[in-house]
Order: C-alpha cells, then sequence, then structure tokens
C-alpha cells in the first residue's frame, strides 16, 4: 500500500500546484472587474444665524431620538454660516439657545430635518428677532455644464427689498427680507455682484467659476449693506473626458492567451505522471506478495 | 521481530532492481513530473504581474511631512494656495505636484514623466471647498510610476499636500475603487462636492497590448482630515 500512498500524494500536490497556477491567474483576471462605486450614505448640514437684531446663539445638531449632541456651535452670530458637516443619513433635530444657555435647558426654536444622502442642507435661524424661525433651505450640489449656480439669500433688515444685479444683469428684482432665490444658472466668469434697497447699495467682485455653487448673503452691517460670498459646493470647472492614461504596461501581466500552451503542458505532464505511476503501482504489487511468505 | 526486520530489509534491497525492470513507466513518472514543472514554471511566469502579490506591509514607507494641518474651509470663499508637492507615507509616494490640463481629446493630461503626479488646474485647489484631482502613472513601459502602490490605499490612510505657502492640507482616504475606463464615474469624480476632498487617478486593471492602454482606472477617494 506504501506505493499507492505514496503516488495519491504526488498526485494530490500537483494538482494542487495546477490549480494555484490557475487560481493566480483567475485571482489577476479578478482585478479587473468593475466596482460599483458603495453609495455614499453621508449627507451634508450646515448651521447659519440670518436674524439681524437676534443675539449670538449656541447651536445644537442631534440624531432623532438621541437626547446628546452630535455637534454644538457655540455663540453663533448673526452673519456666521458654519462649514458642511458630513453626517449620515436620516432625521435630525437643530435646537437654538440663547449663547451660554445650559445644554438641558428649553431650547428657544427647534426644528426637525430630514438628511438624505447625497445631499446638502443649510438650516437658518431667518427673520426679525421678535419673530424668528428656523428654515432647512435645500443646496445643490451638480452644476449644468460650463456654468456656476448662484443663489442670493436676503438677510437684511434695513434694506428690507433688494434687487441684486449680476454683471449688470438683474438676477432677482424686489426680494424681501428672509427670503431666497432657487440657484440660477450664470456664465462663468468675475462679475461685479450689486444689491440695492431703498436707501442703500453695496457691490462686490466675485469670481464664479464653472462646476461651482455659491450663495450669496445680503447682509446688514451697521449703517450699510454688506455681500457674503459662501462657496457651497466646488468640483472641476470642466470635467475631462473619461478616465486619463495613466499607465504604459511596463509592471503589466503579458497578454492571457500566452497561458494556453503552459496550461496545456502542466495537465499532459499530470496525465503522463498519473500514468506511469498507476502502471509502477499495478506491476509492483505480485512482487510483493512474492516476499510474503518469508 | 528480529526475523520481520530482516524481511524489510530484504524488501528495501530488491525494490532499485524492480524499478528497473520497469523502465518505461519509471520514465513516464519522472518525465510527467518535469513537464509539470515546465508548465507550472511557465504559467507562474506568464501570470507574473511583476506587482508584488501580496502587500508589502503597513509601515510607513515615506516621513510624514512636519507642519500644521490645514482646518475645514470657512463658508465664505477665499483664495487657496496652490498645491506644490504630495506626500503619501503609507505607499511610499513622495513627489513635487505639476500642472495638468486636458488633452486635444478632453481626457485629462497625464505628467509626461511618470515619477511625478500632477494637479488638474481645472480642480479645485487641494485644501479648499471642493474635489481636488491629482495624477499619477501606474507605471512606465519598463518599471513602477509614481502612483505603482495607489491601489495599496485603505481607508484611514493619510494623504499630505504641500502648498505654496500656508499650512498642509492632510487628507484621509475614505474609499479606494478600481472602475472600467468605458464606466469611469465623471460625476462622483469631478462633481461638486460641499467639503475638500480630494481625487487620487492612476491606471489599473488589465493592460491592452494591443492599445497601448490599460482597461480600468484606480480611483482613491479622500478628505480633508
Amino acid at each position: 500500500m506504501k506505493p499507492a500512498s505514496w503516488a495519491v500524494r504526488v498526485v494530490t500536490s500537483v494538482a494542487l500546484a495546477t490549480l494555484a497556477a490557475f487560481g493566480l491567474t483567475a485571482a489577476q483576471v479578478a482585478v479587473e472587474a468593475p466596482v460599483a462605486l458603495a453609495s455614499n450614505p453621508v449627507g451634508y448640514i450646515r448651521l447659519a444665524h440670518f436674524s439681524p437684531n437676534t443675539p449670538a446663539v449656541d447651536v445644537y445638531l442631534y440624531s432623532f431620538g438621541n437626547p446628546s449632541a452630535q455637534l454644538v456651535l457655540h455663540h453663533v452670530s448673526y452673519g456666521t454660516v458654519s462649514p458642511f458637516e458630513p453626517v449620515s443619513a436620516g432625521e435630525y433635530t437643530v435646537a437654538m439657545r440663547d449663547a451660554g444657555a445650559a445644554p438641558g435647558s428649553k431650547p428657544v426654536l427647534s426644528t426637525a430635518v430630514s438628511i438624505a444622502a447625497g445631499h446638502a442642507y443649510t438650516v437658518a435661524g431667518v427673520g426679525p428677532a421678535a419673530g424668528i424661525r428656523l428654515e432647512v433651505i435645500s443646496d445643490e450640489l451638480t452644476t449644468p455644464p460650463g456654468k456656476a449656480l448662484v443663489r442670493i439669500i436676503q438677510a437684511s433688515m434695513q434694506q428690507d427689498v433688494v434687487t441684486v444685479t449680476v454683471g449688470g444683469h438683474e438676477l432677482v428684482t424686489n426680494l424681501k427680507f428672509a427670503n431666497a432665490t432657487p440657484f440660477i444658472a450664470v456664465a462663468p466668469g468675475t462679475w461685479s455682484v450689486k444689491a440695492t434697497g431703498s436707501t442703500e447699495s453695496v457691490t462686490a467682485t466675485i469670481a464664479l467659476a464653472a462646476g461651482t455653487i455659491h450663495t450669496i448673503v445680503v447682509l446688514d452691517e451697521p449703517g450699510k449693506l454688506a455681500l457674503d460670498n459662501l462657496l457651497d459646493a466646488a468640483g472641476s470647472n470642466v470635467a475631462p473626458a473619461g478616465g486619463p492614461q495613466a499607465g504604459f504596461g511596463g509592471t503589466a501581466p503579458r497578454p492571457g492567451a500566452t497561458l494556453v500552451p503552459w496550461a496545456a503542458a502542466t495537465i499532459a505532464g499530470l496525465a503522463i505522471s498519473v500514468s506511469g505511476t498507476v502502471m509502477l503501482m499495478r506491476r509492483r504489487r505480485p512482487a510483493l506478495h512474492a516476499h510474503r511468505p518469508h | 521481530m528480529r526475523i520481520d526486520r530482516t524481511s524489510k530489509r530484504g524488501h528495501q534491497h530488491a525494490s532499485p532492481v524492480r524499478v528497473i525492470r520497469r523502465p518505461r513507466s519509471a520514465f513516464a513518472a519522472v518525465a510527467g513530473l518535469l513537464v509539470i514543472g515546465v508548465g507550472v514554471a511557465g504559467l507562474y511566469s506568464a501570470g507574473n504581474t511583476g506587482r508584488p502579490a501580496t502587500p508589502l506591509g503597513r509601515a510607513p514607507l515615506a516621513a510624514s511631512p512636519r507642519g500644521h494641518w490645514a482646518v475645514a474651509p470657512q463658508a465664505t470663499a477665499r483664495v487657496v494656495p496652490r498645491p506644490i508637492g504630495l506626500v503619501i507615507p503609507a505607499i511610499g509616494v513622495r513627489t513635487k505636484l505639476i500642472r495638468l490640463g486636458r488633452t486635444a481629446s478632453g481626457s485629462l493630461q497625464v505628467p509626461a514623466n511618470v515619477a511625478v503626479a500632477g494637479w488638474y488646474i481645472g480642480s479645485p485647489r487641494p485644501g479648499g471647498t471642493g474635489s481636488a484631482v491629482i495624477a499619477g502613472h501606474i507605471d512606465s513601459v519598463s518599471g513602477p510610476g509614481v502612483f505603482f502602490r495607489l491601489r495599496e490605499l485603505r481607508p484611514g490612510d493619510l494623504v499630505y499636500v504641500e502648498r505654496s505657502h500656508g499650512p498642509l492640507a492632510v487628507f484621509r482616504v475614505t474609499a479606494v475603487h478600481t472602475f472600467r475606463k468605458s464606466k469611469f464615474p465623471t460625476a462622483a469624480v469631478y462633481g461638486p462636492v460641499p467639503s475638500a476632498q480630494l481625487r487620487l487617478i492612476t491606471c489599473g486593471g488589465t493592460f491592452d497590448p494591443a492599445t497601448g492602454h490599460y482597461l480600468s482606472n484606480v480611483v482613491v477617494f479622500a478628505v480633508l482630515q
């Protein structure tokens, strides 16, 4: 039986080696398989204070049903806008308390906000102090090809109605305090942006690149108007076509076709070896029996 | 017991004689093994990518640059410094960054020198709001390029962008994907994002010798740390 088990071992190990060789090739082919971009479960939220006569506040972000805040912004004063915060998609509550108020105290204002993956939201305190409310404003994360997107938020109470022009073209006429325009597609360029109220106006030079999204906020400053140019989101001004050609193949495997003769040789060798071994075993058996009588 | 041992010894002495008695079978068994050896060696060398079969370990291969780290960009738009260098300790990358535009056919230009990476001037500057794009070669015609090991990056690895002035822009890898060029995710790579992010791009997958190009791209997604 010994020669038989020896032969089994040889055949098994040769078979394993062959499988391993094929496995190596299969693994390399697998690398090429397309991988779907995992759907990103992240949404974005930012918090803002656009109520001119409301003192600074503390703003809390809670994941719905969780009493401990996920994010706290302290001493947020009029005109302040936080950067966008990436958060898991889901239901949230935004609460506003007087600056320095105890975290457990009853909030002055609160609102629910539903955050979808791949979307962005601005939650802003708007209106006069006497009638302040928390508004959830949807943001945009795509632009038409070759265009910039612009939106105006009117947060001036001194000039409660403004008209805004971009490069001399009217973007919005008579926009009332505590209101916002939808996003408007604009040709890219460096533009003179002008906001005109009943008694005051303000002009700013603002670069609007293709593939970028801006919110321009009209704000009160003591005795005058001001403009804040928020860069909401930015991508490439022109998306290059397809994927780049960034390799010359010096480290690439040689073409798959050359594997065939080697695989054939391995299989043929396996066949020859197995048949030779089997024949050897067959002829040994009688010899073994012949020795037994000793 | 002694008798048994003697008989066994006799058996061992006899076996070489029997092998010689059946030379063709023995020859077939040995020759078959040789043919298998040649076949497996051929398969291995033909299938050999020249790339490390397993990652070369996770120990840093380039020192992390020293200096202050940039914080998240303010909501208000402002000028961001120019990117001038790239360091990825986990995969031993340390390179200057050149400026890349687009080719006549509209695809992303790649550096003429395979040993350096470049920043796409049509994308936002690294560290500012938006998705900055940096590309480099996986290889030359004869050996590895600057982004040879890009696909070995894993979520959590740090990527340092040195800039003309101001603090380092330090990014954390969130995902590494391989895409067929026919299904390149243009919006996910070049589209607007509301925070400071980075995309690193090179080639990968199967090389097509007929066209001289790889069939896929490796894309690393990262966010400002």
